[in-house]
């Protein structure tokens, strides 16, 4: 079974370039938005099986998406994964500790990046 | 993943390089200018945070798209840039010369 992956993504050419790697090597269906706000209310109505969030969007950044999302009963067991372009330790940490299931970073590989995500969600 | 698949994987990354590119070129617009408005002393807080933010995006994206160099000069400058640095000839010329390098990476994309 194809499993559904939301990605919340305020920059269009990585949400397309990790939609395309989605559903092109691992064969999921990939839904997306662009903001904070919107990932919200299709994390809702989608209930996707995980959800690979943005950490720097304008607005509501990844954190504060994040908490809005483990907030709701609806959404609040569905596995994130957060995406982002820092690479400062204290920034890694940082976000590690908000309860995340794993920090993946940009730039990714768009032939690799199910595998990771799939390693880290168990669904080899 | 078969060659063929990952043959036509690398084409429709291609094809979305060739959709951004307007965008890339425009984040390294945004990063040559702030380089000469350095040089000279007069890059403004708002001018040296869209320099910061342009090129935290490329640092991020253009290794998606095979260009790993660009990753790494891209996110030094980012480092460059998040420091309050007054201008001095060393920094001016490494600004400079990491915007043209990124330019032309990203104009000679194949």
């Amino acid at each position: 079974m194809a499993h559904r992956i939301l990605i919340i993504d305020d920059e269009d050419d990585i949400r397309e370039v990790a939609a395309l790697s989605l559903e092109s090597v691992a064969g999921w269906e990939v839904l997306t938005a662009s903001s904070g706000a919107q990932g919200l209310a299709r994390a809702v109505e989608s209930q996707p099986d995980a959800i690979l969030l943005d950490v720097m969007m304008p607005g509501m950044d990844g954190p504060a998406t994040f908490r809005e999302l483990r907030k709701n009963p609806a959404t609040a067991r569905i596995p994130v994964l957060l995406l982002t372009a820092k690479v400062q330790a204290n920034d890694q940490r940082r976000f590690a500790d908000l309860g995340v299931e794993a920090v993946l970073f940009k730039p990714f590989d768009p032939l690799t990046l199910s595998n990771q995500i799939a390693g880290v969600l168990g669904w080899n | 993943m078969e060659q063929n698949e990952k043959t036509a994987l690398d084409e429709a990354i291609d094809r979305l390089w060739t959709q951004f590119l307007p965008q890339m070129r425009e984040r390294v617009a945004i990063l040559e200018t702030a380089a000469s408005g350095f040089a000279a002393d007069k890059l403004s807080a708002a001018d040296h945070v869209k320099a910061n933010d342009a090129a935290h995006k490329l640092a991020g994206a253009l290794g998606s798209f095979g260009l790993t160099r660009g990753t790494v000069l891209a996110r030094e400058l980012e480092i460059m840039y998040s420091r309050e640095n007054g201008a001095d000839p060393v920094t001016s010329a490494r600004l400079g010369e990491i915007a043209a390098e990124l330019r032309a990476m990203v104009e000679n994309r194949k």
